[in-house]
């Protein structure tokens, strides 16, 4: 569209009709599942509230927090992720990574909204929390600040993508640049909302922070790739040589935070079994060789780390199938390891269980419908609005030369 | 503006907004308060009298309205018994409501464990609460300020404020809070604040037929709870998270944790 004309409301609605009608039938039945994910869990969510959530949810005084926390953990690192990779590009001015910047920063937006979705459900009282965080702060509180944070990046982020769409890109650099320090404020302040409860060992100290930044850029290239190579299949268009190129980039940025996560991961299972430290000990322990360890050996490490490793670096950047499995495999492992993550740190009991004779056991926890639902929707809403994206916006086509 | 204009800048309006915000910190009109008070409410246990009857339970159960059935409470007891042979049994039945009435350890689950009483070693109870620490973790995690110490010590709960996030429960190294099975919000002991401070007893202490449970003033150096807590060996748990509880046991062995 020529866009020296002044567009009319109609024009505009023809043209974003046009759009979404424009695509195969595989597309629609991808958006009504979406939908109907959506659907699902919010009538899930409602009742879990009606009825209350202790009896719709399988979480106890020992393990107060459950998937849904893990979930909401995990779409929060993949907006984070998101925003940071792509603010190499267009924010910091790295030309190669430029091409992935509207579809990135608008997939930034749709984690971060699928995860407040989740959480939305995970709150007992969501609607006291948007009043009191802003009438009654409290800043000692990591919850307020990462709460708080989101909220101010969600916000710079959908500015950004306002100014990128319309082309001014001197403010999408400001917002990108503001957003970029919000999201990783606000990502570090989620790690502390686990690192500084001084009787989770597990989760105690400065590690959390500095390890969910790590891990959000290492999970933003890998859903880069992924909604990439799935939006070109749904606009059924060749990809550009420019965007190759950047995904070639993203991959090869990709293996590096692979190899930091491993070195994350072998650090911290080190330090929870030298010397047996209590509380980190038998937690590390589950991992490696006790109840999680499937979860650990299989989806954490192979899905997440090793298996990704191996295909990106085969793919050598030309092989876009093994791109896309690796970075398929990589997104399930790390929804695995926010599982673990959240989990383990409750397992080992840190105070008698009522009932249970045992100190040195493992609590037991596994998500009830009503969670599973809820997760699934959360999952419902990010692919809703990529798949709605996609069309409204034209696939997100960023011209070369634009930037300043 | 350049790139680097805009950082030069950025850094300055950041630096300049973190000032205001330590200030705050700085005159909290609730520590001054605080320490001309002369009430500060704390709690005593002696283990030794303790014989796991669950009266406690009980008492607190009816008297703040938790769900009899709820596996949940805001006071709780635990069973200790060591064996001869070196093996330990813990167990807190429904957090003793209806009492140890059965000598077989509850292992959960339908399971019940018989002990020979010639291999008992030693063996006690162990009345647990809310330990209304002077830095209680759970206030400082509380992203709007639901839950706080109130000037008398006592940690409370503000139900209409609560949004249910469930961090102090998460906080809390103690378990003593959970989700109130009806209302959603966290609970907790409030050292039955509608009581004491009305001059009455809290619930648990008036329950308790052996006199294990007391409370007192501990700004009051003339209570004679105070002088125990002052003069005698008292422990405490968990000090080692710098809590600073105010439940103080006597006899508290060293495996309660």
């Amino acid at each position: 569209m020529d866009a020296t004309r002044k567009l009319t409301l109609n024009d505009i609605e023809s043209e974003i009709t046009g759009r979404l009608l424009s695509a195969g039938k595989g597309y629609y039945l991808a958006v009504l599942l979406s939908a109907l994910m959506v659907v699902a869990a919010v009538a899930a969510g409602l009742h879990a509230m009606v009825v209350g959530h202790d009896h719709t949810y399988n979480l106890t005084r020992e393990i107060p927090w459950g998937i849904l926390i893990a979930t909401y953990v995990f779409f929060v690192v993949t907006s984070t992720g998101l925003c940071l990779v792509s603010s190499i590009g267009h924010v910091f001015g790295i030309e190669s990574m430029m091409p992935i910047a509207k579809r990135s920063v608008f997939l930034s937006i749709a984690t971060i909204l699928a995860g407040f979705f989740v959480i939305a459900f995970e709150i007992k009282m969501p609607w006291r929390m948007a009043v009191y965080n802003i009438i009654s702060p409290n800043i000692t509180s990591n919850i307020w600040w990462m709460g708080t944070l989101y909220g101010l990046y969600l916000v710079l982020m959908m500015f950004e993508f306002l100014f990128l769409n319309l082309n001014k890109h001197r403010l999408a650099v400001g917002c990108g640049f503001s957003g970029a320090i919000a999201g990783i404020a606000a990502h570090s302040n989620l790690g502390a909302v686990f690192g500084l409860l001084m009787g989770r060992e597990f989760w105690h100290g400065p590690y959390m922070s500095i390890y969910f930044i790590a891990s959000a850029m290492m999970t933003g290239t890998a859903v880069i790739f992924l909604f990439h190579y799935l939006a070109y299949k749904i606009n059924d268009e060749p990809m550009e040589s420019r965007m190759v190129e950047s995904l070639n980039v993203t991959r090869k940025l990709g293996i590096m935070l692979i190899c930091v996560i491993m070195f994350f991961t072998v650090w911290k299972m080190t330090a929870g079994i030298a010397g047996q430290p209590g509380g980190k000990y038998e937690a590390v322990m589950a991992l490696v060789k006790g109840p999680y360890a499937v979860n650990f050996w299989l989806f954490e490490v192979g899905f997440g780390l090793v298996f990704p490793l191996v295909l990106f670096y085969l793919s050598k950047g030309k092989n876009m199938f093994m791109m896309f499995a690796g970075s398929a495999m990589m997104i399930i492992g790390i929804f695995i390891m926010r599982y673990d993550l959240v989990l383990l740190g409750q397992v080992v009991p840190v105070f008698h269980e009522y009932g249970v004779n045992e100190y040195k056991h493992l609590l037991s926890y596994f998500p009830s419908f009503h969670e599973i639902i809820i997760t699934l929707g959360g999952f419902g809403v990010a692919s809703f609005l990529f798949l709605i994206g996609e069309k409204l916006f034209g696939g997100h086509k960023v011209e070369p030369g634009h930037h300043h | 503006m350049k790139r680097r204009d805009f950082l030069k800048k950025s850094i300055l309006v950041i630096a300049g907004a973190s000032v205001p915000l330590s200030a705050l910190q700085m005159v909290d009109p609730k520590k001054v308060l605080a320490e001309n008070l002369d009430i500060h409410w704390a709690f005593l246990i002696d283990t030794f009298k303790c014989v796991g009857c669950g009266f406690c339970v009980k008492a607190c159960k009816t008297e703040n309205n938790i769900p009899f059935e709820a596996n949940v409470t805001r006071t709780w007891v635990e069973r200790y018994v060591y064996t001869k042979d070196d093996r330990r049994y813990i167990d807190s039945p429904k957090g003793a409501l209806y009492g140890y009435t059965d000598p077989r350890i509850d292992m959960g689950m339908g399971e019940y464990k018989e002990i020979d009483p010639d291999n008992v070693g030693k063996a006690f109870f162990v009345p647990k609460l809310c330990n209304h620490c002077i830095t209680p973790p759970c206030t400082q995690v509380c992203p709007v300020g639901a839950t706080y110490k109130a000037d008398n010590g006592v940690v409370l709960v503000d139900r209409s404020w609560c949004i249910g996030c469930g961090y102090c429960i998460m906080a809390c190294p103690y378990g003593a809070r959970f989700f109130h099975p009806t209302l959603h919000v966290a609970d907790k002991c409030t050292f039955c604040y509608h009581r004491i401070t009305k001059g009455m007893d809290t619930a648990c202490v008036n329950a308790c037929p052996f006199g294990a449970r007391k409370m007192c003033n501990i700004r009051d150096i003339d209570d004679p709870i105070t002088k125990i807590i002052m003069n005698q060996r008292v422990g405490v748990l968990k000090d080692e998270f710098g809590t600073k509880p105010q439940a103080f046991y006597i006899g508290l062995a060293q495996e309660v944790r």
